[in-house]
Order: C-alpha cells, then structure tokens, then sequence
C-alpha cells in the first residue's frame, strides 16, 4: 500500500518534470524555428517499430505480473526477461537512430533542434535505463527465489511495474510530440 | 472509555536510537530516526541563518555609505546570489522540513515516517546540496547572477567561472533531497494516521505539511528540468538559453518562476500550519472556521501555479497576459486573508498568554499583512513596473519571509523547544529576544520600501550620493546590526535552554494536539497505545476524558 | 514615489497614490484588531480554563471573503484601465523615434530618422508622444527613469517598446535595474527632457562627423587612438573608426559625464579612465592598456576636444 502511493507520487513529479521537458522543446519550435531539413531526417518508420516494442514490454511486464500473482514463478521470469529484452531492443533502437543524426551533423551543441531533440529523448532514454536496472535486479531476485511466493500488493514488482507502464506513456507522448505532429 | 489501540512499530529499526545517547557523532551519522533527523534539519538550518546572516551583514557593511569601497563588485555579487540562496534553499527549506519530520509523525500518532531510510537520505541529499554550494567559495568564485540567475547572465559567455555549475548542481541534489522527503511526508501522513483521525480531524500543521508536500512535488520537476538544460548548455554547449545561438531568454524565466512562485509557498505554509497550532493553544481555543483555514491552504496551492508571470511584468509579455497574471495573484490574497482573519478570530474571546512563541505570532500578523500587502501593490501591473527591482522588492521578499516565514519557524521553536529538549527556554530573554529582533528588522526593512520608491534598484554593489539614500542605507545597516545582535541572544537562549532549562514535564502548555502526549523529548518509540481519536484536539478529548473519569469516581 | 514628470509617471503615481490608501486601510484593520483583541481577552491573573469555544460563523467567513474581494476587484480594474493608458498596442507600422541598445554597461541611443547614434546621455523632446525601442546586446538590462515612469525589460534577441511623453524639461536620472553583471550598480540613465527647439538643436550638432583635432596635441591624440587598438571597439564618425563594441565617441567631449555617471568629463578624468579602466570599473570590457603617459595625455585631450 504505501508503496503504491510512493510510486505513484514519484510518477507524479516525474510526469511533470517531462510536462516541463516537453513544453520547452515546443517553445523553442515556435520561439527559434526548428530547421526544417534537420525536423525531417527523423526516421519515423523505424522509432515506431521500436516503440511498438516499448508497448510490447508494458504488456508482458502485465503478463508478468499476471504469473507472479496466480503463482507461477516461470511465468514471471519467463515474462519479466522479455520485457527486459524489448526494453533494451528499444534503447538499441534509439542508439542507432542518435549515430544516424550525429552522422548527418545533428548534435546536442549544433542546432537549436538538435539542442531539444537529443535533451528530450535523452531523458527519456535515461528513465527506461533505470526502469531496465530495476527490473534487472528483480529478475535476479526472482531467480534467487525471493519470487516464488504471490505478496499482496506484488511487492516491488508492482510498483516497479507502475513505474514502467508510466515511461511507456511518456514516450507515446514524446514519440507524438517530436515525430508526429507536424511543424510544431 | 475509548479503547486503545497498539501504534505499530515503525518498519525499520533504529540503529541509532535504541541504544544509549552515548554514542557521539555516529548516533547523528546512522539516524533514521525522525525525531534525530528533524534535530539535524533544524541545525543544520540554523548553521546556514549564520552563513547567510553574516552574508547578509557584509553587504549592508557595503552598503551603509554611498560609493563605499569594502566590497568589490564580483564580490558583492556573489555575496546576494548566495545570501538569497542560502537563505531560501539551505535555511528556510531544512528549517521546514525539520518541523515536518520531527512533529507530523507525532501528531498523526505514529512511531516514525513511512519510510525511515529515505527520510534520512533526504536529509543527506539536502546537506550535500548545501556543501557543493559553499565549496564554490573554495573552487574558484562563488555562483554571481542571482538567486533566480536569469539567462543569458547565467550562461558560459558571461559567468565564465564555475559557481553557476555549483549553483546548478547543488539546488538539483538538494531539490531531489526535498522530493524525497516530500513523498515521504504524504505517505505518513495518508497511510500513518492512528484510528479516527479522518482528514478532517486532522491537526492544522499537518494540513498545511500535507498540501504543501503536494505542492512541493508538482513545483519542483520544473526547476529540475531547467537546471538539466542549464547544465546541458554550461557543459555540452547546447542551446536552450544562449541568446547568441537561437536559444531564449524568457524560456528560464519561465521555467525559474513556475517553480520559483509555488517555492515561496512552500516557504510559507509550514508556518502558517504551526501558527495554526499556536493560535490555539496560546488563545486557550480551538481554532475559528478549521474547514476555511484547510481549504484556503488549498486554494494557495492551486493559485500557486497561475501566477508565476507576475515576476514578468516589465519583460514585454503584452498586456493579455499580463492582466491573467495580475488577477491571479490578487486572488491569492483572499485565501491568505482569511487564515488572517480567522486566527484573529481564534484569538477573540480566549485568554490569550503572552508566551514568547505568541509574541511571534502575533507580531506575524502585523509584519506579514505589511509584506502581503506589498506582495498587492505588484500585482498591480502600473504599479509593478514602477516598483520591479527595486528595494520596494527587497522589501517584500524580506517581510514575507522573514515577518512570516521567519516568525512562524521561531514562534514554532519556542513552542516545540520543551518537547524536543525537554527542557523551557528563558521566557525573559526570549522576550527580549523577540524585540530586539522585531525592533532591528522593521528597522533595516522598512526604510527599503522608500529607497526604492526613491529609485534605487535592487543587486548594485553601491550607489551614488543622491538625496535621502545616504542616510536611509545607514538606518537598514544599523538595523541589520540589532538584528545580528538578537541572532547572537537567540543563540544563547537555545544554549542555555537546552542545558540548564528549566524541565518541562510531557505537557507544560497544556496542549492540543498528541505530540504533548508523549515524553519531552519522546523516547525511541513515541508511542505504546493511544485511544482512538474523535476530534480536532486529540490530545485535549484524552485530557478531559480523563478528568471526567477522576471526577465521577475520585474525591 | 518620485514626482512624476511623465504622463505614464502621472498615471501610476495617481494609482499608487490610491493602493497605498486602501492598503493603509487593511493593514490599519488589522493593527486595530490585533490591539483590540491583544488587550480585551488577554490572560487575567492565573485563570488557567479555556475560552469560549466558538469555531466558526459562516456569516462572518462571508465577509473575510467578500470584502477584500471587492476590493481587489477595484483594483485590478483600476490596473486594466491604466495599464491600456500607459501601453496602448503598438501598430505595425510605427516607427521608433529612439532605439535604445543596452549592452554590459552602457547604454546607446540611435536616433533613426537622424542617422544619430549616441551612448548613455539620452536626449528626448517635451510635449510629444515617443515611442522607444528597446534592445540588448548581451543579457537582459532594463531601462528605468522613475521621474518618467515605467519601466521595460531589454531583452535580447527581442524588442519591447516604450511609450513616453514628458511634460517638463529637466535632467532626469534613472538606472538599470535588471542585474546584467559586475557592474549592474554603474550602468545609470541620464535623460535629457528638452524642447523641440533645443533637442533638435542638439540633434542637429550631434549628427555632424566629429570636429577635426585642433591643436598638435589633439593630432597626435586622434593618430594614437587609430593606431592603437581603440578604433577596434569605438566609433568616431567621420573617421576610420567605425567599431560599436564600446560607446560611440563621436561628441563624448559634449557629454557631462563618462561612464554612466561615475565620473564628469574632463581631461583629467579621461586620462584616469584610459590608463586603468579596470581600477576605475573593475569588470568592463574595456581592458588596461600599456601607453605611455604622454600618449595617454593626447588620447585624452583629444577626446575632449570632441564637442
Ligand atoms: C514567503 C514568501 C512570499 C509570500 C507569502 C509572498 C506573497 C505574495 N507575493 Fe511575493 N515574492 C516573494 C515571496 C513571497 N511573496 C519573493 C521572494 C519575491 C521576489 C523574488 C525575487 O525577485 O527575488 C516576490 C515577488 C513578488 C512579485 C514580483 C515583484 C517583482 O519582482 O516585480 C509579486 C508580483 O505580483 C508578488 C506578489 C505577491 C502576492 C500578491 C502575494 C500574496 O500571497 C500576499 C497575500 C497576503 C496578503 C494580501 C496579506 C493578508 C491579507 C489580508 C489582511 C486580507 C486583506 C487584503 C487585501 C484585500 C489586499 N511577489
Ligand atoms: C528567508 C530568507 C531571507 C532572510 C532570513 C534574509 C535575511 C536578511 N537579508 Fe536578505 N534576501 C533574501 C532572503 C532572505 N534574507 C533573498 C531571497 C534575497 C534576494 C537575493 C537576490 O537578489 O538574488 C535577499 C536580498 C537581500 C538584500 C538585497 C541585496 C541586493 O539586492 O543587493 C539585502 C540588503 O540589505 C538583504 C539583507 C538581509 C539582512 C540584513 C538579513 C538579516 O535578517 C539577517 C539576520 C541574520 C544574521 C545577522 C545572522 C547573525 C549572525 C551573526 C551576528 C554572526 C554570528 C556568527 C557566527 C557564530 C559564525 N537581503
Ligand atoms: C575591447 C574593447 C575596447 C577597447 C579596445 C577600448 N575600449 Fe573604450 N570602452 C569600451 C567599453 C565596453 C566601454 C564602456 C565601459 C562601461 O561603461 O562599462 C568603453 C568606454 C570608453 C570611454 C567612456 C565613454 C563614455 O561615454 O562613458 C572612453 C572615453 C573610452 N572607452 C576610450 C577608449 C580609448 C581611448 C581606447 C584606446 C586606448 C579604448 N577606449 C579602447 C571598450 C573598449
Ligand atoms: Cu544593465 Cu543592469
Ligand atoms: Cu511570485
């Protein structure tokens, strides 16, 4: 229980802190104008495959909760590795799209875009970073047998999970933000 | 006879506590105690008044005459972005959360914080904050562009040194400090609560400590975002705020202000939840109108978050934005009316006692209404762009804060001073304490009001010899000398107090609420048992249920 | 507030004038209530019960809810109504009559439709509506003169407008009062109200080329600050100085005063400021330059002579 209610007030802030994020990046789309040639050598194709992914591992981290709570400890290890995996297929994927940018010159310090773009995601990349360490440590945990019994509440499991159901719905955001709607 | 019920021991151990107070320093360095934590907080404030207030003295010495040489001008800068830093962020933040921890888990009638650990890392975090600040002093020049450090000042071409960077990382260590504990607060205090004591049964204090950790946590992310991007620009060159390269100046001052307003809040609502308490118990009265007195709280907190242009006004928003801004923050000025006015009303028809903790909160009602009131005047835009960045502002921030922060925290410490030590303060030199600084701070503040009316802007290092400033400046450095004096006096008060005080006993103002129902200071555990709570004065019901048993069957 | 010699000033000393009434008046309520109620229900000798528990009156919260609201509404109208006076909207075909440029410390003044540029001591005529531009050349500054009024925020990278109409001539002193650095404290206005004749007289005389260097010392002085570095940041006109990193230079002999008020124009203070800047105005861009006392000398007295 209080657990729940830590998590969810630390998702709190945290959704702000990106709120905050966000509207900088718009703010300086309207205030400085992003390069347009810059805006249009993302590669919309292939981050939504990724980020399907990152949807993917919300539902098997649910999968492996599922398990956790009708007691199969197979199920949650065999579930929470997957959602380790795609998580980190996600950052693979977000890696190679910045060694594409940085090949055409678009960098942190280069323009105002890639200022905003590189600080937004890079935030975000760094939040499914920690929710793939926490994630990692209970795994190990679980393998260490500290899982095999359900705990009401799923224990750090549930709240690890808000935490990772909360960095998938910001990147739908971020993915709509920077990607999608048009010359913002 | 209500029954009792066991208050459940705290999740975690003591590792410091149980065991004798014998153990020196590493009793302090292993705590998780909230009552050890809450001691360090406040200490750890007070050593920060000190370092600020001598700040503080060096410049009014700089500024008692006109062209005065006895500062240099880097100096001087660095002197009031850190005074202002200090005082905000390492003063009156611990100051806050000191109380907080210290006295919401013994009024709600648990045994500790929700999560012990974390209470004692945010401390740590906020402590670490403090110390990478004050090493700028050592790594080559402290941070000079304000406390609010506005862009581009701010930025790599024009604060070539690396106090910024300190600046930068010190708030964000120390911000997460004050996230953590914040969440921490608002777990206790929804899941701690001992049986019957709904949330509107809830004592004032820990109303205000309540909205005011909510408020924290929305205000907060958006300072951390905009040190992030300032740190991204200092180090990696990026370009959120460099005018030069396409970056904005308005986008920090927007970021700075919707935290920057909410924290002025956050500075001031702990205070009035403590002189919530105080009213009550020194007026011999529950307090007048509890629902308007919580809900108001709430308001504050809401209109926080719409008024953060109102520090914008001569910026060139245009006159829309300006007018929202405007109305917004007068608005705020009916919720904090109306604790005014309710206090006073608490006070009608007791039987106040002029202890020193009342003295201060009485005072507050005059010295804050003065600073609220010019807090008014810049709502009003005309007015604002007369007044903006004037000594009228160095004024306000210092009647808000140290009329109302500032005197709800002392009000509070003498109050709670018998429970923590377990020992009364000097009610005589408390007093005197209490008009020396009253007389020393309306001296140094007041005449501010006229310099800047006069035209003197705020954050020069000196002034040239026009008509009245002169003499003016010399009346604020006096007083800022009384006030340093008072400092001294306080500290002796708290000294021998602590030693040689007189002991109080578990209760010795008859109090209201069920801190005073445990030991001065509690022990390791506060409480075995407490019956269930059925009204706003918890304690107070536990006291007179128990006269009226010695009534019916005794004598 | 400072006399007000502006209509804008006008406008907000009468606001002033009418909040501090109405302020007065709360706090006065307040002070009263806390004496009143101080003294009428203080402790009477050791009468240790309690006081009559009333805790709340609905009526009563009504009031503490409606009465500074209506009086804060008085306010914010009075507020909008002014605000409109003092800043009506500017169209997009106005021109600026000044462009004021703040840079760390010191202040320029272009006079567009006269093609003159000027530094710190900013001439304006009496009786008309002007409308000033208002830029930055590095950190945000703001420009104040309290005699005439509001103040505006130089921002950079955008421009904000000001709108002004003095009523009286005079010498009016005003101030930075946005912190922009080390030297924010000397970075002062001065601004000359005069009358149409007057300022275009001065207009006039400023929009000549510099006068050439009268006498041999005064030769010698224009030689040195050409060949060393001085024309790299200062601008002379009529000469191959064109810089505009430093103050324009063109009449500084014609000014009262250097430096934004720190020091009146003399030889003798010209020579001070060139051979040490940095003990003068520790932290402005200006650095401290090896030249001899005699080159100094020239320098200075060929400054001067620039009236
Ligand atoms: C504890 C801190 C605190 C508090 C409580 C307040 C309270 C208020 N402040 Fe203040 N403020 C600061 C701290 C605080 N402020 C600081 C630090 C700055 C400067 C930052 C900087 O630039 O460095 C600042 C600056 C500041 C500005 C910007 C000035 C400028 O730089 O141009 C403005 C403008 O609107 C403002 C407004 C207000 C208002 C309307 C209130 C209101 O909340 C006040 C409400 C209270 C009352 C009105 C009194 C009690 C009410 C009654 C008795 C009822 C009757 C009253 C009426 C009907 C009017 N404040
Ligand atoms: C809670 C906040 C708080 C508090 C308590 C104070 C307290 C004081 N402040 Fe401060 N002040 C600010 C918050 C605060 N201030 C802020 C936010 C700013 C704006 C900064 C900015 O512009 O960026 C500001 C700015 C500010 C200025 C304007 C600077 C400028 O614009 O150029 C001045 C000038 O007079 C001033 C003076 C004082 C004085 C004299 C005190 C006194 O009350 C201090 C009293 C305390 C003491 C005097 C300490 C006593 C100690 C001793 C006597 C020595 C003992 C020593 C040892 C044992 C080692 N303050
Ligand atoms: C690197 C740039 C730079 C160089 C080179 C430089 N100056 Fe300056 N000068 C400035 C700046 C900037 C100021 C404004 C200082 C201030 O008020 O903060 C200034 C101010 C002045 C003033 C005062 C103007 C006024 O109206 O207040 C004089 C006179 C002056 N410089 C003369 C000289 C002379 C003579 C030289 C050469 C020996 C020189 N400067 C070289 C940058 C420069
Ligand atoms: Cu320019 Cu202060
Ligand atoms: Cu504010």
């Amino acid at each position: 229980m209080e657990n729940k209610t830590m998590i969810r007030l630390v998702v709190g802030t945290e959704a702000i802190f990106f709120l905050c994020l966000i509207m900088a990046f718009v703010y300086m789309a309207y205030h400085a104008g992003f390069e347009p040639h810059q805006r249009s050598s993302l590669d919309i194709r292939t981050t939504g495959a990724y980020t399907v992914l990152l949807l993917g591992s919300s539902l098997t981290l649910m999968l492996a909760e599922r398990g956790y709570r009708k007691g199969s400890p197979r199920g949650l290890k065999g579930w929470l590795l997957t959602t380790l995996v795609l998580g980190g297929l996600f950052l693979f994927g977000q890696g190679r799209e910045y060694l594409r940018l940085i090949h055409k010159n678009i960098t942190l310090s280069g323009s105002v875009f890639g200022t905003s773009f590189f600080t937004l995601t890079g935030f975000h990349g760094l939040h499914v970073l920690i929710g793939l360490i926490v994630l990692g440590i209970i795994l190990l945990l679980a393998f260490l047998g500290d899982y095999d019994r359900p705990k009401k509440g799923g224990g750090a499991l549930g709240t690890a999970a808000v935490y990772w159901h909360f960095v998938d719905i910001v990147w739908i955001v971020v993915f709509i933000v920077v990607y999608l709607l048009p010359k913002i | 006879m209500a029954k009792s019920i066991k208050i459940p021991d705290p999740i975690a151990p003591f590792p410091g506590l149980g065991a004798s107070t014998n153990q020196g320093l590493l009793q302090w360095i292993s705590a998780v105690d909230h009552k050890l934590i809450g001691i360090m907080y406040l200490m750890l404030s007070l050593v920060f008044l000190l370092a600020g207030g001598v700040i503080a003295l060096l410049m009014r010495v700089q500024l008692a005459l006109p062209v005065n040489h006895f500062l240099s001008p880097e100096t001087y800068n660095q002197f009031f972005t850190m005074h202002g830093t200090t005082m905000i962020f390492f003063m009156a933040m611990p100051a806050v959360f000191g109380f907080s921890v210290y006295f919401v888990p013994l009024m709600i009638g648990a045994n500790d914080m929700a999560f012990p650990r974390l209470n004692a890392f945010g401390f740590w975090l906020t402590f670490f904050g403090g110390l990478l600040l004050y090493f700028s002093f050592l790594a080559g020049g402290a941070p000079d562009a304000g406390w609010f450090n506005y862009a581009p000042l701010n930025g790599k071409n024009y604060s070539i040194g690396p106090g910024i960077d300190y600046y930068a990382m010190g708030l964000l260590v120390s911000g997460i400090g004050s996230v953590v504990t914040s969440v921490n607060l608002i777990v206790t205090i929804l899941h701690y609560r001992v049986k019957g004591m709904a949330l509107n049964k809830l004592p004032l204090f820990v109303w205000m400590v309540l909205v005011n950790s909510f408020l924290l946590l929305a205000a907060f992310p958006s300072l951390n975002a905009a040190l992030a991007m300032l740190l991204l620009d200092r180090q990696l060159n990026a370009h959120f705020f460099n005018t030069a390269n396409g970056g904005s100046a308005l986008l920090w001052q927007h970021l700075f202000w919707i935290f920057g307003h909410p924290e002025v809040y956050i500075l001031i609502l702990p205070p009035f939840g403590i002189l919530s308490e105080v009213f009550q118990v020194y007026s011999r009265k529950a307090i007048f109108g509890y629902p308007f007195v919580a809900a108001s709280s709430v308001a504050i907190a809401l209109l926080a978050f719409g008024v953060w242009a109102h520090h914008m006004f001569a910026a060139g928003l245009g006159n829309t934005v300006n007018d929202f801004f405007s109305a917004s923050s007068m608005l705020i000025g009916i919720p904090t009316g109306v604790k005014v006015f309710n206090w006073l009303a608490t006070m009608y028809g007791g039987k106040i006692r002029f202890t020193t903790s009342m003295l201060f909160a009485i005072a507050f009602l005059v010295e804050f209404t003065i600073g609220g009131l010019s807090g008014i005047a810049f709502s009003i835009v005309p007015i604002d762009w007369q007044l903006t960045d004037t000594y009228y502002v160095v004024a306000h921030i210092h009647y808000v804060f140290i009329g109302g922060t500032i005197f709800g925290l002392l009000s509070g410490l003498f109050y709670w001073f018998p429970k923590m030590t377990g020992r009364l303060t000097d009610e005589r030199l408390g007093k005197w304490f209490f008009w020396l600084f009253v007389i020393g701070f309306n001296a140094t503040f007041l005449v501010q009001h006229v310099l800047g009316m006069k035209g003197m802007p705020r954050r020069v290092y000196t002034y040239p010899d026009l008509p009245g400033y002169g003499l003016l400046n010399f009346i604020s450095t006096a007083g800022a000398f009384l006030m340093g004096i008072s400092v001294l006096l306080l500290l002796y008060v708290i000294r021998t107090g602590a030693r040689r005080g007189r002991p109080a006993g578990t209760d010795p103002w008859d109090g209201y609420t069920l801190e005073w129902a445990t030991g001065s200071p509690p022990k390791g555990k506060n409480f075995e048992d407490l019956p269930v709570v059925s009204g706003r004065r918890a304690f107070w019901d536990m006291k007179q249920r128990e006269k009226n048993k010695n009534t019916q069957y005794g004598e | 507030m400072n006399r007000p010699f502006s209509f804008q000033a006008e406008r907000i000393s009468r606001l002033f004038h009418s909040f501090n009434v109405a302020a007065a008046a709360m706090l006065g309520l307040v002070i009263l209530l806390v004496v009143y109620i101080s003294i009428r229900y203080r402790r009477r000798g050791n009468d240790s019960g309690e006081g009559a528990q009333v805790t709340g009156n609905n009526l009563l919260e009504a009031l503490m809810i409606g009465l500074p609201a209506i009086l804060l509404a008085g306010f914010f109208f009075a507020s909008l109504a002014a605000q409109r006076a003092i800043a009506p909207p500017i169209g997009p075909d106005l021109k600026p009559d000044v462009i004021i440029t703040g840079h760390q410390w010191w202040w320029e003044a272009d006079y567009p439709q006269a093609k003159v540029i000027t530094a710190n001591e900013v001439h304006l005529p009496v009786g008309r509506r002007l409308l000033m531009e208002m830029r930055s050349a590095d950190v945000i500054h703001d420009w104040w003169v309290p005699e005439l009024g509001n103040k505006t925020d130089l921002v950079p990278g955008t421009s904000n407008y000001l709108w002004l109409t003095i009523n009286k001539p005079g010498l009016y002193i005003g101030a930075c009062s946005e912190f922009c650095g080390a030297q924010h404290a000397w970075m002062r206005i001065k601004v000359v109200g005069e009358n149409e004749k007057a300022f275009n007289g001065w207009l006039a005389a400023n929009a000549r080329t510099a006068l050439p260097p009268a006498d041999s010392l005064a030769v010698r002085g224009a030689a040195l600050f050409q060949a060393k570095t001085c024309a790299s940041c200062h601008r002379i006109g009529g000469t191959p100085a064109v810089a505009k990193v430093g103050p324009d230079l063109t009449h500084v002999g014609s000014r009262n005063y250097l430096l934004t008020g720190m020091l009146s124009t003399s030889e003798a203070n010209l020579m001070a400021w060139i051979s040490h800047p940095q003990q003068i105005k520790p932290g402005a861009w200006m650095p401290d330059f090896i030249l001899s006392r005699d080159s100094v000398k020239a320098i200075a007295h060929y400054l001067e002579s620039l009236k």
